[in-house]
This record gives structure tokens, C-alpha cells and sequence, in this order.
């Protein structure tokens, strides 16, 4: 299922995530990377990196001598994220790697940041995909988890939920004629654990100082935790 | 939110000037990959700026809000005083001053200093691209005209302001006189009491 919504989302998904979150992701993108501490020479993993939006930006923090892993486990997101960023210029320090979050290829403590953007809420298996991320993180480096979580402002609340299952799925018809995906999005963010559960699954997972920061009234949190 | 949305504009602002300016962009070449970030304590606010050189063709910057990380070198300011650092001769007197405190790499923040110490950005120029010739350099020198008027009016106001002040000294009590007529209060009331007591005790004679 997941599968067949990114296959049938992926070329117009760049301009619904714009239109949907009103051009509001950037900013949520901004705060992971300056949440991020990438640094020059570093080794980083974009997971469920998609169209690679933060791919971009580390590719020029980490410089020639460090590294960008885009990773997805969908090849039709991935062409559109190597096609838009080749086309930006961005080349000889991003790979694309086809990749499953519950198993990652890499070898233990090999990576030094990872981040993982609206990607975890389609993972089947979140405990799993955490173990997987905190095995291949060095000691000292650290994960950030950004994703779609639960506001405890009832009106903001109320609004959203107006907007996600109505006009969501109606400006997905029209501009990319998929509705059912939509649904399926906006039906994905409504089961994923929230603020407070989620800092335990990290900590579960072995992660050290979690802890997050909600954005745009807590419809998007900021996960962050290392591994030492 | 807002941090986040002002660092944004912060961001695109200095790109376009580091491109408009090839000058300052060689300036920080030294200061390529490394993190400069200023606390200012007055806003609880810790900013960084991460220069990343030239991205094809393009120089490209970061800034980033509320920064928690290791910086190359870290300023612990206020305000004003990161103000004063737009002269570079200024910042081991306001080190030494205390007025600023500064972790790391004394030259990363020399340098940055420096560079937009050193800038002298011609408007009229950029301003052409947009406008053309005439009327970009109609509207610098209006505005340069008002500056210098905007410049000679604050003159004008800091001068009446400070003679005020010094008028209202003249006239005005000063502090220690005020202690000394309260002593002299002070000891009349004791006298006085003194005398009524006197009073008192002749009357019940
Ligand atoms: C909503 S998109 C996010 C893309 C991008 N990170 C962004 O923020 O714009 C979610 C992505 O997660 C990917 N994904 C879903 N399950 C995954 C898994 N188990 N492992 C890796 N990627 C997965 C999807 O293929 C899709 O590209």
C-alpha cells in the first residue's frame, strides 16, 4: 500500500508539499538542519529522504571531503529526488541507495547524523527501524526524527482535522488526481505515536538525551536523540 | 516559527549581497565551513552563521536560530555592544571590558568584522539592473540627501537633550543637599521634643 502511494505521489510531490503545508515543510526543514549539527567531512543519511529537500542542504554542509546517503525504499521517489538535484547541480557528494528503514546497510557506527523526514510514520515496523538507525550511527551522533504529531490546541486541532480529511484529499484529486493517497496520508499522521510516545520508542531504541521540539503548534514535532 | 522565518529572510538577504558583492565573499573565504554563533543575552537568543563558499558558481550561506551546537567561535553579547563590533579595533576592548565574551577562534570573528566592516556597497549600481541608470541614481542621492538630514536632525535633538539635562541640573536640588536638610529636620524635631518635654514638666510644677 505505502508502495503504491509514493509510485503514484512522487512526480507532483514536490509542488502538493508545497501547496498542502502551504510552503510551510521549508521551514520545518530549516529547524532539522539547524537542529542537525552537520558539519564538513561528515557522513549523513537522508532516510525516507524522498525528493532529497534536505539532501540538498547537507550536500553543501558536508562539502567534498563528507558525504550524503539519499535513502528510500521507493525507486520511483528516489529518480524524482537524483533527477531534481542533479538538475540543481548537486553532484559527487550524494549516493542513492534503495533502501528498507527497518534494515539499513550500513555497517555498524558508520554514519554521523541521520534524519528521517515524514518518512517514519509509512515505516510497518517503527521499534525496529530505530534499533536499525541507532546500530549504524557512530557514538556520538545523532538522529532526528521530523514528522506530523498531535496538537493539544483543540481548535487548531479541530482545524486540522477539517483540513487533513476534506480538503487534503480534494487538492489531491485536483492537482496530482489521486485522492485516495491523500486520504491515505492524512489517515498515516492520525495513527503515528505522538510527542511524549515517541521520545520513548527513541529511548527504547537505545538513543541518549531525547527529546523534542513541536513546531507550528505541535502538527509537526522535532525528535532528537544520540547515540554516545 | 518565527525565528525560523527570520533567519530565512536573514539567509537570502546575505546570499544576494555575497553574490552582489564578490569582494566580501573573498573576504570570508577564510571563514569557508567553519560556524560563527552570537548569544545575545538580552533577547535570549543564540544565531549562527555558516559560510559555505561557492555552490556552483553561487556563494551560499546558513543561517540558523536558536543554535545549540559547538561553534568555531561563540560571542556572548548583548545587543548594543555587537553593534560597537562593526569596528573591528573595538573587540579586545570590549573583550577586555567584559562586555563580551568570546569562546573559540578569536580570528573567525575578526574576520567576519572585517569583511562587513570593510563593505561599501554601491546601490546605485545594483539599483540600475532594476531601475536603470537615471532614477537609480536619482533615488540614492535622494537618499543619501535624507540620511544626511535624518543625521544632522538627531544632532540637532541629542544637542537639546543634553542642554536640558544640564539646565535642569543647574536649577535642580542636588542629592546631598537633600540629605543634609533632612538632618537639620531631623535634629529641630528631636529639639523640639526635647523642649516639649521641658514644657511639660515645668507646667506640672
Ligand atoms: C512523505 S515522503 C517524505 C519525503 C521527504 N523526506 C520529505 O520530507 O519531503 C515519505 C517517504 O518515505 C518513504 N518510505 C516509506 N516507508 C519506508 C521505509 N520502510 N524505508 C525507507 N523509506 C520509506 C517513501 O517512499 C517516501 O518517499
Amino acid at each position: 500500500m505505502v508502495a503504491d502511494v509514493f509510485h503514484s505521489v512522487a512526480a507532483k510531490y514536490d509542488v502538493m508539499n508545497d501547496l498542502m503545508s502551504f510552503g510551510i515543510h521549508r521551514l520545518w526543514k530549516r529547524q532539522t538542519i539547524a537542529c542537525s549539527g552537520v558539519r564538513q567531512g561528515h557522513k549523513v543519511l537522508d532516510l525516507a529522504g524522498g525528493t532529497g529537500d534536505l539532501t540538498a542542504k547537507f550536500s553543501e554542509l558536508v562539502g567534498e571531503s563528507g558525504q550524503v546517503i539519499l535513502g528510500d525504499i521507493n525507486d520511483s521517489m528516489l529518480r524524482v529526488g537524483r533527477d531534481k538535484l542533479r538538475d540543481l547541480g548537486r553532484v559527487g557528494n550524494i549516493e542513492y541507495v534503495q533502501m528498507n528503514a527497518e534494515a539499513l546497510p550500513f555497517p555498524d557506527n558508520s554514519l554521523d547524523v541521520i534524519t528521517i523526514a515524514f518518512g517514519l510514520r509509512n515505516v510497518t515496523d517503527k521499534d525496529k527501524a530505530l534499533r536499525s538507525m541507532y546500530r549504524v550511527l557512530k557514538p556520538g551522533g545523532r538522529l532526528l526524527v521530523l514528522e506530523f504529531s498531535k496538537t493539544d490546541n483543540e481548535a487548531l486541532s479541530k482545524l486540522y482535522d477539517f483540513y487533513s480529511f476534506n480538503i487534503l484529499p480534494t487538492m489531491g484529486k485536483l492537482v496530482a488526481n489521486d485522492s485516495e493517497s491523500y486520504r491515505y496520508l492524512a489517515e498515516s499522521i492520525r495513527m503515528h505515536p505522538d510527542q511524549e510516545t515517541l521520545k520513548s520508542m527513541m529511548e527504547e531504541a537505545g538513543f541518549e538525551q531525547a527529546s523534542y521540539q513541536n513546531l507550528t503548534g505541535g502538527i509537526v514535532a522535532l525528535h532528537r536523540g544520540f547515540k554516545f | 516559527m518565527w525565528i525560523t522565518l527570520l533567519t530565512a529572510v536573514a539567509e537570502s538577504a546575505l546570499e544576494q549581497l555575497l553574490n552582489k558583492e564578490p569582494a566580501l565573499a573573498v573576504q570570508l573565504a577564510a571563514t569557508q565551513h567553519k560556524t560563527l554563533a552570537v548569544t545575545l543575552t538580552d533577547l535570549e537568543l543564540c544565531c549562527a552563521l555558516h559560510y559555505v563558499g561557492e555552490q556552483q558558481g553561487k556563494a551560499r550561506c546558513f543561517v540558523y536560530g536558536n543554535y545549540q551546537d559547538q561553534a568555531d567561535c561563540h560571542i556572548t553579547t548583548t545587543l548594543s555592544t555587537l553593534q560597537e563590533l562593526s569596528d573591528p579595533s573595538q573587540l579586545t576592548r570590549l573583550i577586555r571590558e567584559e562586555k563580551l565574551d568570546l569562546e573559540g577562534d578569536l580570528q573567525l570573528a575578526q574576520s567576519y568584522s572585517k569583511a562587513f566592516a570593510g563593505l561599501n556597497i554601491d546601490w546605485a549600481e545594483h539599483l540600475s539592473n532594476h531601475l536603470g541608470d537615471a532614477p537609480a541614481q536619482l533615488l540614492v542621492a535622494q537618499c543619501e540627501r535624507a540620511k544626511q538630514r535624518g543625521a544632522s536632525h538627531l544632532g540637532i535633538l541629542k544637542r537639546t537633550v543634553t542642554q536640558l539635562c544640564q539646565d535642569e541640573l543647574n536649577v535642580a536640588v542636588h542629592p546631598l543637599e537633600v540629605r543634609q536638610f533632612k538632618t537639620h529636620t531631623r535634629q529641630l524635631a528631636q529639639q523640639l521634643a526635647a523642649l516639649e518635654q521641658r514644657i511639660n514638666a515645668l507646667s506640672e510644677l
